[in-house]
């Protein structure tokens, strides 16, 4: 690591780079190589050519097993897992998604391809989550579906929508992408409500180099989904019975998310190691607070969410800009906020003063496979850094900006 | 004789089904070293090196300014439409997988189907014209059965009638017209690198056009991370192609004139031996000046052949070859589409008479030459003994 000793040591100011490698928020998990190839091996020895599936159907069954559940059913992305059952499920005739707007910034887009129009609900401020209170003022006539997402660090109020969405008689969807290891009181996550998506994105806890997956106890669904990611043909039969799209999950992806899969209890352990270093670390910075894992229950420790306390001494965009400019791929927190986004398709306009102000406070850290606890202390130690020189970073960077403006 | 089918108990020619489909894939030697790569630079998807590589290897091929890679064809359709903005409806041949009718439908689009010229199998130009009115946004054509449609004649109709015009060359790889490589032409053109192409990705796809706009406007759709959004798009489709899928599609890519080659010489055998069995007619790739000959399509003429094209297909379903093609998607029942085909279909004689006659062969790496001539010898059986088939049947 390249100390930085004075303000001028900082990259934003052409100092050196603290990380010749970025270190991001992606997990870029990195399975056992030979178990990859283990996997592989499958379609190439047992005559399994590449277009049948075979590891496909292995990796569902292990998911579900994993999940708990009675169904998974593998898609070539989460993003399309989510549209296909959204559609899947939307109650005929109704047009409006209830979402929250502190989520993913592709969500809107999802409900666009599926014609479904976004309803975006306010979040708690303990929790960055949607909950029954916030989605039950978002409930009308019109509602068709209910998309349940789980914040980042933790989970929703589960139980609490399951009540709403029976009270209400709509279908509620999870978005689980965040929440793959989490378990509450009532189960591991992936049983609840009629299904949940998840991810397999290289980025996520399971890299399957992209793709996604649903887990359900609905035996109908899961088989309407099989249908409707393959064109919409009845297995066996030359029959297209539903509204089809092409969404399979390849066998290469499959054989990377089977061995991101034997991997998950160590991962597990190292995020864990990983979040511990941020939490000891970040206690002795003033101003900057770790969002904590609730650990009453199993989670996975993946992401690491800390929120900029009012007396933290620069604005977050400035900390993101220095930050950045060291290879430290810190995020802003989802943010903008969806509903404060420009859309050219429909959504239900939405005034959403709490999640604006949470929608400033958080950032994301670098976490995963190529994050190392002595990364985590040189990232720490140049946050404490840039807050004991706030003053003079400030005056410096609005200089420059007046300068280049 | 008939005992020897195994429709009435033989042991099939095939011990294993034959299925239809290209499927060329790398050794396990050049996976494993492709593999391995990507496991030491540790980048898997958003647009890598391998990708980066790719597309550039593909703008040489193809001679085309920009190729975006995507993870399925059927994607990188829906992206083609919606870059140009289609509305209303757009007119499609009868006669193509299932996936350009649905992908309409998830767009909010109506399908118009075209029926096919019974000379060269593709869209017929002049049943065009009379589908056209003010609510058609576009033709999406087709090139089919390692063969094209007519280019020059549909693009000067499409501007003509100001609609716009783009290519769904889903299994027209490597094929070229007038020794130009098909992927130029249109405003657009997706060719699918499922396994069953000639070109496979594992599954893939990749969109082929000389339009800078519209190559920006996907660009952000797919979306490419790291790439400046300069357009101003609606959606996002999240199609991104990941780097085993990208390592799988240049090794193919590498091989393309070798698997071209095998594919010939199977092609050859077939229309050899086939064009001895009366009855019997292979559909040669027409309108094009080099075929990828990816697909052996034969019609049967039930007269001259002695059985129909359905009890052929029995007989071969028992040698355990597996026809016909579920590519072709239009002739099943369809939830979906029943009600406007049914309306449509009356004036789609041709496309209905091609769906009653059809039969695909099975090409490509699982398929040995002497396969083939088993495949051959078996076809050259049946007409030989359909009068003692169809009696036998008929008890």
């Amino acid at each position: 690591m390249i100390k930085k000793i004075k303000v001028d040591d900082l990259a934003i100011f052409n100092g050196s780079c603290l990380f010749a490698i970025p270190k991001s928020t992606s997990n870029l998990l990195q399975p056992d190589f030979d178990k990859f190839m283990g996997y592989s091996k499958l379609f190439f020895d047992q005559n399994h050519n590449i277009s049948d599936g075979y590891l496909v159907k292995l990796l569902e069954q292990r998911l579900a097993a994993f999940h708990q559940t009675d169904y998974c059913v593998t898609f070539c992305s989460g993003f399309w897992a989510l549209a296909i059952t959204m559609s899947a499920l939307a109650l005929k005739d109704k047009t409006e998604i209830v979402m929250p707007s502190l989520t993913y910034r592709r969500m809107p887009d999802i409900a666009a391809w599926t014609k479904l129009t976004p309803r975006f609900c306010e979040v708690e401020s303990t929790t960055l989550a949607m909950s029954a209170a916030t989605v039950r003022s978002c409930i009308n006539d019109n509602t068709a579906l209910i998309l349940g997402v789980h914040p980042i660090v933790n989970c929703c109020d589960i139980n609490g929508l399951l009540d709403l969405a029976k009270e209400k008689n709509i279908p509620l969807l999870f978005d689980s992408v965040e929440s793959v290891y989490e378990s509450t009181a009532d189960g591991k996550v992936g049983s609840f409500g009629i299904a949940e998506a998840f991810s397999l994105h290289a980025c996520k806890l399971l890299n399957g180099f992209g793709g996604g997956y649903i887990t359900t106890n609905d035996a109908s669904l899961a088989k309407q989904l099989v249908m409707m990611r393959g064109f919409g043909f009845i297995e066996n039969a030359n029959t297209e019975i539903v509204a089809g799209m092409s969404a399979e999950l390849n066998e290469m992806h499959a054989a990377m998310a089977l061995a991101s899969l034997d991997d998950v209890e160590k991962q597990i352990e190292r995020n864990r190691e990983r979040y511990y270093t941020y939490k000891d670390l970040l206690s002795t910075v003033q101003g900057i607070q770790l969002v904590e894992f609730d650990e009453r229950y199993c989670v996975g420790y993946k992401n690491i969410v800390a929120e900029l306390l009012d007396d933290w001494p620069l604005s977050r965009e400035d900390t993101i800009s220095i930050l950045n400019a060291e290879n430290i791929l810190v995020r802003s927190y989802y943010s903008p906020p969806l509903h404060s986004k420009s859309m050219l398709f429909p959504f239900v306009p939405a005034e959403l003063p709490l999640t604006d102000s949470l929608a400033e406070r958080f950032i994301n850290f670098p976490c995963g496979h190529l994050v190392s606890n002595t990364d985590i202390a040189d990232i720490v130690e140049t946050l404490a850094f840039i807050s004991i020189n706030a003053n003079i970073i400030c005056e410096r960077l609005h200089k420059n900006k007046v300068v280049q403006g | 004789m008939t005992n020897n089918f195994a429709l009435f108990g033989a042991k099939p020619i095939f011990d294993n089904p034959l299925s239809l489909g290209q499927f060329y894939f790398p050794s396990l030697e050049r996976y494993e070293a492709a593999f391995q790569g990507i496991f030491e630079r540790q980048y898997y998807n958003n647009n890598g090196p391998l990708l980066n590589e790719l597309e550039n290897k593909l703008q040489e091929f193809l001679g085309v300014k920009h190729a975006i890679c995507v993870s399925n064809a059927t994607l990188g359709m829906m992206m083609v439409a919606d870059a140009m903005e289609l509305y209303g409806k757009v007119v499609i041949p009868a006669i193509n997988f299932v996936s350009t009718a649905q992908l309409l439908s998830w767009l909010g689009l109506k399908p118009v189907f075209c029926d096919i010229d019974l000379n060269t199998f593709q869209m017929d130009i002049n049943q065009i014209d009379e589908l056209i009115d003010k609510d058609v946004s576009a033709i999406i054509a087709a090139n089919l059965w390692g063969g094209a449609c007519n280019e020059k004649l549909i693009s000067e109709f499409a501007e003509s009638k100001r609609v716009q015009l783009c290519f769904d060359s889903a299994h027209a790889f490597g094929c070229r017209v007038n020794n130009l490589p098909i992927g130029n032409f249109g405003v657009a053109e997706v060719f699918s690198f499922n396994a069953k192409n000639i070109l496979s990705a594992a599954e893939g796809g990749c969109i082929c056009t000389n339009d800078d706009n519209i190559a920006a406007r996907l660009k952000s759709i797919r979306p490419s991370y790291g790439v400046a959004n300069t357009v101003s798009i609606v959606r996002v489709a999240n199609a991104r192609m990941s780097e085993a899928q990208a390592a799988i599609a240049l090794m193919n890519l590498d091989d393309f004139s070798e698997n071209q080659k095998q594919n010939q010489c199977l092609y050859q055998i077939y229309e050899t031996n086939i064009s001895t069995i009366p009855g019997l007619n292979i559909v040669k790739p027409s309108g094009v000046s080099f075929s990828n000959k990816q697909y052996v399509i034969c019609i049967v003429d039930e007269a001259l052949f002695g059985l129909s094209r359905d009890l052929l297909i029995e007989i071969l379903k028992a040698e355990n070859i597996s026809i016909p093609s579920d590519f072709y998607a239009l002739p099943y029942p369809s939830q979906t589409y029943d009600q406007e085909l049914s309306r449509q279909m009356n004036s789609l004689p041709n496309t209905k008479s091609f769906f009653s006659t059809y039969i695909e062969l099975p090409i490509g790496a699982l398929v040995s030459t002497e396969s083939v001539e088993r495949i051959c010898d078996l076809l050259n059986r049946v007409h030989q003994s359909s009068a003692e088939i169809y009696k036998r049947l008929e008890k």
